[in-house]
């Protein structure tokens, strides 16, 4: 079983090449990305893809971020494999998407040229979390079957008045007549022994390093929360709630599918205080995403499929990507009310984030200015590819437990609960 | 913390639905230019009933507008502009229709009124009276004086004389949010902060919900509160709230003849208890409004009134009242993720409330009339549109993936167009799937308004005459 990695590829666009590249874009949409040239669906293992652009703009200091093109997805490992696909059996459409992007060695080069082109300029994630660390896309897809079949076979009736054993029992014996679903009785398998060493090394590593620094960073508590506390009674700009265009463009690309794509990018503040504090509770983020918060839930949402954390441009820039379920209004509730201190620390240190107390308080519980701000700093995805458009987590997650139920005897209890999965 | 409701600068039906005003008639006007609207402002003003307690009139009278009605009668773009998002973009804007489900047969395109194909509408006004001669009287008055300031009527809404069922037969209004600074609300626990519904006030955050400030200049003559949040503006908005109204239309026959049709028994004989049963598991309620989760297998009319209960404790799995019931879907109670069953899921289930004012309309009496459609001029009043309205029609009415299910839009209200067609009744020791399920509810007009305060109209009635647009300081 692998394990899921993320994948950003960003490269400068000119100036000239971006109505083109929009058109294109916007031309691929929702379904785009599934078909030729793209033909994402016959890649190994994506969950998630997306293309979209960065506009051009100046940073704090005023200097130009020329535009860029943005690949992301979502795949089981490995990352190798990925690559090569995405030139062997994407590369028509990765072509046409990249060929806007200075130095692309373009359709006529070799494949090598081209693939060594993409890892190039790949842009690692400072966090990434998993709704589900090590289920793939394989087993995604097969648990769907699984629990379509069984949905089917009680649909045909005649279960009242049977025990939920003897149901259970006839579930079994039909998906044992089944040789597309032998797979089922046998549990997913795990991710690679490899991987899970080196999971566990630096879920061991972290805390002890923590634990060696703490005299330096209990040095330094006092004075960066002085120097926090200050920045943040330091008058700040109001934020402005975000225009109709602004609005029409998300809105464009929303509500298709269960889950949308989500992405918001925006400056961290200047100065060394707001990038350390950045940088710091990104090292926590990816520590939390990595370790804590493996199995079906980020700190209690549970509605996002993957999320990843990109610092951009030397750290003047941090982007929050996402694929979650439901509309981006009840998204963001789930911030305010379930995770706002994480939404608090993560973001506090950018730039139009509302007001924090201590970095933790304030701010995302300021409903309608950290709704505006996020609508304000949020960028279209107009192609975006999903391999379960209609899979909630949730469905995803309940579809586990019904495969893991399968096999095995159960106490009449235990059967009766496993039935009501379906 | 509780704000002091000034009952009196508020229009009434904030407060009560004109339960004791049987007769109602909902008129959707456009106005030929400012002098226009300002005119029938100026007529309407004296007649607008207010919250203002013991209410004991036998006529009352609501006015609302659209943006396109504010700037009628000559609020300036920059004051306009501070409504919120979704009041601005109006309902049958494209992608909104997708997001509250007005495609196919229930878009916007087909709608009698409100789509972007009719005429724009300016305002509403709401007419209510205790008896159909009075209601007669004051409506023939109201079409006077829209033709005598130019105003004209783009659609009348009728309604049936009130009553407590809705026309798919079930007991209605039952479970209405209690708005703090009501009396009620002091009798009873759960109440939900007044700014949740009036704007003005603390919401549910403890916050001011954005409206519309106005610099001290735009008010030379005072007449607009101060704004509650300190600042020196001027409040359009306090007092105010949004108005969502929607026709909706019902059909009677398909919602009955599949619950029979559905139930049928193997010989094909009618099973009317099965009938009642689906149909019930469908809504949530017994027709006489018992809830399921209190009388699970049979009506029982003492429970008529029941909205004392939750879901999780009693009935975590949909047993009794199935996780895709309307009733479960429009308000889960206590039954909202990841805590479910504590007091954090009720608190964050009020952040989604609506005061629902509708009115049922269709032929009276019931007696079938061809072509007589039938159905609800549902109304419903909240403080932000996004987070209240339009957060329960998508993610509680119409997502197939709601309270982990996989294809089930609202049984009773939801959109089938591309999803959702299905509905899951959970039963030991196999649930039961109604695949298939057709549409029982279409959208056939609607429209988001702004219900203003009563200093908020005494303002837009005085407006200047248009001016030359421009910035404008101070």
């Amino acid at each position: 079983m692998p394990y899921q990695v993320g994948v950003t590829i960003r490269a400068e666009v000119s100036p000239d090449q971006l109505p083109p590249l929009r058109k294109l874009l916007a031309d691929t949409g929702r379904k785009g990305l599934t078909e030729p040239p793209f033909d994402f669906a016959h890649l190994r293992g994506v969950h998630f893809a997306r293309l979209y652009l960065l506009d051009e703009v100046a940073d704090l200091d005023g200097r130009p971020i020329p535009a860029g093109l943005v690949f992301m997805s979502e795949v089981d490992a490995p990352l190798r494999r990925h690559l090569a696909q995405l030139i062997d059996v994407a590369g028509d459409g990765i072509d046409q998407a990249f060929a806007h992007c200075a130095g692309y060695p373009g359709p006529g080069a070799r494949r090598r040229t081209r693939i060594a082109w993409l890892r190039r300029h790949l842009v690692p994630a400072s966090a990434y979390y998993v709704n589900t660390v090590g289920r793939g896309l394989d087993q995604i897809r097969q648990e769907a079957k699984l629990r379509d079949a069984l949905e089917d076979r009680l649909d045909q009736g005649g279960w009242t008045g049977r025990a939920a054993a003897g149901v259970r029992q006839d579930l079994q014996d039909y998906v044992a007549g089944r040789g597309d679903l032998s797979w089922a009785w046998r549990p997913p398998p795990e991710p690679p022994l490899l991987f899970r060493i080196r999971e566990a090394v630096h879920k061991a590593a972290m805390p002890l390093l923590l634990l060696l620094l703490m005299p330096v960073l209990l040095a330094i508590l006092p004075l960066w929360l002085v120097a926090l506390r200050m920045s943040e009674l330091a008058p700040q700009p109001e934020i402005k709630r975000p225009a109709q265009p602004q609005l029409a463009r998300l809105q464009a690309w929303e509500d298709y599918e269960t889950q949308n794509p989500y992405a918001v990018i925006g400056f961290i503040k200047p100065g060394r205080l707001h990038v350390l504090t950045m940088r710091a509770v990104q090292l926590a983020t990816s520590y939390g995403a990595r370790h804590l918060f493996t199995h079906g839930s980020l700190a209690g949402v549970k509605s996002i499929h993957f999320a990843r954390w990109v610092p951009l441009d030397g750290w003047r820039r941090m982007t929050f990507v996402s694929n979650y379920d439901g509309a981006v209004e009840a998204y963001n509730d789930d911030f305010i009310n379930e995770i706002w201190w994480g939404l608090n620390a993560v973001f506090g240190s950018a730039v139009g984030y509302p007001p924090t107390r201590w970095l933790l308080w304030g701010g995302a519980r300021l409903e309608q200015p950290f709704k505006y701000t996020l609508r304000n700093h949020q960028v279209p995805v107009p192609a975006w590819y999903t391999a379960y458009p209609a899979l909630s987590a949730g469905n995803i997650a309940n579809n586990a437990r019904i495969r893991a139920g399968l096999p095995g005897e159960m106490t009449p209890v235990q059967a009766e609960q496993w039935l009501s999965l379906l | 913390m509780t704000d002091t409701l000034d009952r009196a600068g508020i229009q009434g039906i904030v407060a009560r639905g004109y339960s004791s005003l049987g007769h109602a008639r909902f008129t959707l006007f456009a106005c030929d230019g400012q002098s226009a609207a300002r005119g029938l402002l100026g007529w309407l003003l004296p007649r607008v009933t207010t919250a203002a307690p013991r209410f004991s009139a036998d006529t009352a009278v609501q006015v609302a507008f659209t943006p396109a009605g504010l700037r009628r009668l000559g609020l300036p773009e920059t004051a306009v502009a501070g409504f919120s998002l979704e009041f601005l973009a109006g309902m049958a804007a494209a992608n909104r229709s997708r997001f509250l489900g007005d495609v196919g047969e229930s878009g916007s395109r087909g709608w009698a009124w409100g789509g972007p194909a009719g005429p724009a509408i300016d305002g509403l006004i709401l007419l209510y009276a205790a008896t159909a001669e009075l209601l007669d009287e004051r409506q023939a008055q109201l079409a006077q004086q829209l033709a005598a300031t130019d105003a004209r009527a783009l659609a009348v809404l009728d309604t049936l004389e009130r009553q407590d069922h809705e026309p798919f037969g079930f007991h209605d209004g039952i479970s209405q949010p209690l708005m703090q600074g009501l009396p009620k609300a002091s009798r009873a626990g759960g109440s939900v902060p007044a700014g949740e519904f009036v704007l003005g006030y603390r919401n549910g955050y403890g916050q001011l919900t954005d409206r519309p400030l106005l610099p001290r200049s735009a008010d030379p003559r005072q007449l607009l509160p101060p704004d509650p949040g300190g600042s020196s503006q001027a409040d359009l908005g306090r007092n105010g709230t949004y108005l969502v109204l929607r026709q909706l239309e019902q059909d009677v026959d398909g919602f009955w003849n599949y619950a029979a049709e559905a139930t049928r028994r193997p010989d094909g004989s009618g099973d009317r208890c099965a009938q009642d049963a689906l149909a019930a598991k469908l809504v949530g309620r017994w027709r006489s409004g018992a809830p399921l989760v209190k009388a699970p297998y049979r009506d029982d009319p003492a429970l008529a009134e029941g909205n004392d209960f939750g879901y999780h404790h009693t009935d975590p799995m949909g047993l009794a009242c199935p996780l895709g019931a309307h009733i479960r879907r429009a308000n889960p109670r206590d039954s909202l993720d990841p805590r479910p069953g504590t007091d954090a899921s009720v608190q964050v289930n009020s952040l989604h409330r609506l005061l629902r004012r509708g009115r049922s309309y269709g032929p009276a009496g019931g007696s079938p009339r061809p072509g007589g459609a039938t159905g609800l001029h549902f109304i419903c009043l909240a403080a932000n549109l996004a987070r209240q309205f339009e957060f329960v029609q998508h993610t509680w009415l119409n997502d197939p993936a709601f309270n982990g299910l996989y294809d089930d839009s609202d049984p009773l209200v939801g959109s089938r167009e591309s999803r959702g067609r299905t509905f899951t009744v959970p039963a030991r020791p196999v649930r039961r799937r109604y695949r298939g399920l057709p549409q029982f509810v279409r959208t056939r007009g609607g429209a988001y308004f702004f219900l203003p305060g009563i200093s908020a109209l005494r303002y837009l009635e005085q407006l200047p005459g248009s001016v030359p647009s421009g910035p404008r300081t101070g």
